[in-house]
């Protein structure tokens, strides 16, 4: 984290009710732990990433205007207030490479999909990618580092949206998801398996990728 | 740690090798290219390759015992303290140019003086009715992916090898019941593993028999047919009957191959292309495993370290 250049600013939201005696405790099991972990990269980060942490309990107008209705989500939105990448899920194990992968291309770090994606723009309309996984999966990892950056870089027009369906199993159902990972494009076609970015983009896309190097 | 260097390389530049492949075989193949000072660049699928769907990895020498995705991490804790950069992405051609190759993906343009082909093998289907239907709904290739969503389920694993074996272990974790499912007499599982599933209670073998569809519902996998006609109630159906290797990729470019697609190497682990290696399970070693094809990677990594220094470079 001491190597990101530009600052970002996570939107995490948790479960956190004051007691009576004044002490907090979070309900949801997973954001502990997980906020533990976002706290030491946030301190090992220079000043350059703030973590937010927004208790649904106490902050009901931010859950109402960022549509929160599961915990814990982490936002992460750009300078135009335009939500990229969304994840219902708190990342664990191989998860968190993608996850910290992210941070940095949010941060404008290079990023290895952008000039595809750019060259392509004018041809995806705005989208969402909803990416199920769980943190036992070893191909989901790969899966969301692709789709989280290709959000990244499409200047708004594509949202990635990661959701752990053991802990929201009711959107896996929804979605008939008992394998992971499952990508979903644009609420219409379904991907099972582990797939390369360029069989999303082509979903995306509804055509050949156009690609000049 | 993580490697976060993500970008593009130049596309003018000429590694010294690229290697296609994120499983063990490339990776080692990476650490020794990288140890030989020679510059280089990793392109994989699927980081990790097959093994990280391995839920337990015990003839790894030195480790006792560990997953497939941790044995990974460990490889990845490796390549990054070398700033070995790795590219998530599939090359769709390669062509040679002069005295280097041209490698082409959607997302980028590459150039090298040698390549190791590492691009492992995927899981084969069965090719049945139902299977590509039910595919993520209750038909799935890898345990440690789908195993947890069949808690006190009912599951078959079709197979008779020791990776079936293996899942079936697992997969007895979280299920109420397994049945391996085999063509043949006796499964071939490693002893150790065969010993394993004759003693847990969970699992149970049905052999000479084979499916011929799976059936279900909107909401999933509800039975398997078999080829005596009978119809046995299943949640799940987890496929394990081997796999083919990736090397269309090497046939395009005129690599020999084998009647199995493998790729032909020698004890060099030479292709018939000079400069071009291939290792791990695409190649055609007998005995597919994660140490000989970290073996024939590190092997290639020295062929083309010597390769290298009787070329005369001009580009």
């Amino acid at each position: 984290m001491a190597k990101l250049t530009k600052p970002v600013k996570l939107k995490v939201f948790t479960s956190q009710k004051t007691e009576a005696n004044g002490g907090k405790i979070r309900a949801c099991m997973d954001c502990g732990q997980f906020m533990s972990l976002l706290r030491i990269y946030e301190q090992h980060s220079n000043g350059m990433l703030t973590i937010e942490e927004l208790s649904i309990d106490n902050n009901p107008e931010f859950a109402k205007r960022y549509d929160i209705q599961r915990v814990p989500t982490i936002l992460f939105i750009d300078d135009k207030d335009r939500e990229v990448i969304r994840y219902l899920a708190a990342p664990q194990g191989a998860e968190i490479q993608p996850f910290i992968q992210a941070i940095f291309a949010f941060a404008g770090a290079p990023n290895y999909y952008e000039a595809t994606i750019k060259q392509n723009l004018d041809r995806i309309k705005p989208s969402t990618i909803k990416v199920m996984i769980t943190n036992s999966c070893p191909y989901c990892p790969q899966v969301v580092a692709s789709s989280s950056l290709m959000a990244i870089a499409s200047d708004g027009k594509i949202r990635t949206i990661i959701i752990d369906i053991m802990a929201n199993q009711d959107i896996g159902q929804y979605y008939d998801a008992a394998g992971v990972p499952y990508t979903v494009v644009n609420d219409q076609k379904a991907i099972s398996g582990m797939v390369g970015a360029d069989v999303i983009l082509r979903s995306l896309i509804g055509g050949n990728i156009r690609v000049q190097y | 740690m993580y490697n976060i260097e993500l970008g593009l390389p130049d596309p003018d530049k000429v590694f010294d090798m690229i290697i296609l492949g994120g499983g063990p075989a490339a990776l080692g193949c990476a650490i020794y290219a990288a140890r030989f000072s020679m510059d280089i660049l990793v392109i994989g699928k699927v980081y990790g390759g097959l093994i990280t769907t391995t839920h337990i990895v015990e003839n790894y020498p030195g480790i006792t015992s560990v997953s497939g995705t941790q044995l990974m991490e460990m490889f990845r804790d490796h390549i990054n303290s070398l700033n070995i950069q790795y590219i998530s992405d599939e090359i769709r051609s390669i062509e040679k140019v002069d005295n280097h190759f041209v490698l082409k993906s959607y997302f980028g343009k590459f150039k090298a003086l040698t390549v190791l082909l590492a691009t492992g093998s995927e899981r084969k289907k069965l090719g049945i009715l139902g299977e590509e239907e039910f595919t993520g709904r209750g038909v799935s290739y890898c345990a440690t992916c789908d195993g947890p969503f069949f808690t006190d389920k009912i599951l078959a694993v079709i197979g008779g090898s020791d990776s079936a074996a293996k899942e079936a272990l697992f997969l007895a974790q979280h299920a109420k019941n397994v049945y391996i499912i085999y063509r043949r007499e006796e499964i071939r599982a490693e002893p150790i593993n065969k010993k394993r599933v004759y003693e847990n209670k969970k699992i149970e073998i049905i052999n000479n028999t084979n499916i011929v569809e799976i059936k279900g519902d909107e909401r999933g996998v509800k039975s398997v047919i078999f080829d005596n006609g009978k119809e046995f109630e299943v949640d799940g159906v987890f496929i394990e009957i081997g796999s083919n290797p990736n090397s269309i990729l090497a046939k395009r470019i005129g690599v020999e191959r084998n009647n199995k697609g493998e790729i032909i190497i020698n004890r060099k682990s030479e292709t018939n292309i000079p400069g071009i290696y291939a290792a791990g399970d695409v190649a055609n070693s007998p005995f597919k495993q994660a140490i000989t094809g970290v073996s024939e990677g590190v092997i290639a990594a020295y062929a083309a370290f010597d390769y290298l220094k009787n070329i005369s470079i001009e580009y």
